[in-house]
């Protein structure tokens, strides 16, 4: 098993009505497979997944990529700072 | 002029990024980024805009910002590694965002670059600061209006490796 931490931010954090959680996922899952475990989890994230910015340990990641250990993850939308 | 003791000075050049929740101070980040061999600097800088009248035409009452602060500050480095690369010229760089709950008329964002001369590229390279900062850095607005609240998003997808 692989512990991993999420992150959400703005509308996926009012979506998910959390800012983190801890989650046991196993290992090599990749992040396509984390989105339908949360898709399937969390019913409220589900829409807000499809067009979603995902990053593992503060780097922009993408679906097929592996989810290391102990990964810190962050789930948001396209960014709008300024 | 690519001198051993330009390439030892060029290493000491200046790299301000921060998110913060104070007030930005302009004249406290400029004085950093000046050297002695500085002879110019551009600055951006974003307010909250109290009346908007172009597209969807509506008022702010204000504006809460959040941020993925550790990742966000790791992203302003890299725009400004992105700015060194592409303007050798820039001497000192500054990267500010502020967040929290912040009003019209109210400074959200600074970009300075500073060079020798203004023809360097020094303007190009501020304005490319802001345009990848709203690319790639991790903070959010949600706005506040008369009618009620919602979260702005952009649009920009990150490619591998950004």
């Amino acid at each position: 098993m692989n512990k991993i931490k999420i992150l959400f931010f703005a509308t996926i954090k009012d979506k998910a009505g959390t800012k983190s959680m801890d989650l046991d996922i196993p290992s090599e899952m990749t992040i396509q497979q984390l989105k339908e475990k949360l898709a399937t989890e969390y019913p409220n994230l589900k829409d807000s997944l499809k067009a979603i910015l995902i990053t593992i340990n503060r780097e922009y990641a993408f679906d097929d990529a592996v989810i290391p250990l102990n990964a810190e993850i962050a789930l948001f939308p396209p960014v709008s700072g300024g | 002029m690519t001198s051993p003791l330009r390439n030892l000075y060029k290493m000491n050049f200046p790299t301000i990024y921060s998110i913060t929740e104070s007030e930005i101070d302009l004249n406290d980040l400029l004085e950093k980024i000046t050297l002695s061999s500085t002879g110019a600097a551009a600055i951006f800088t974003g307010m909250v805009r109290g009346v908007t009248s172009r597209d969807n035409p509506h008022e702010t009452v204000y504006l809460e910002y959040e941020s993925y602060i550790p990742m966000a500050e790791a992203k302003m480095k890299q725009v400004a590694e992105e700015i060194r690369e592409k303007w050798k010229s820039i001497e000192g760089i500054a990267i500010v965002q502020r967040i929290g709950k912040l009003y019209p008329k109210t400074p959200t964002v600074l970009i300075a670059c500073t060079a020798a001369h203004r023809d360097t590229g020094v303007f190009e390279a501020a304005r490319y600061g802001i345009d990848r900062l709203k690319e790639i850095v991790p903070v959010w607005k949600k706005e506040v209006g008369p009618n009620g609240e919602e979260w702005i998003e952009g649009d920009y997808i990150p490619k591998a490796g950004e």
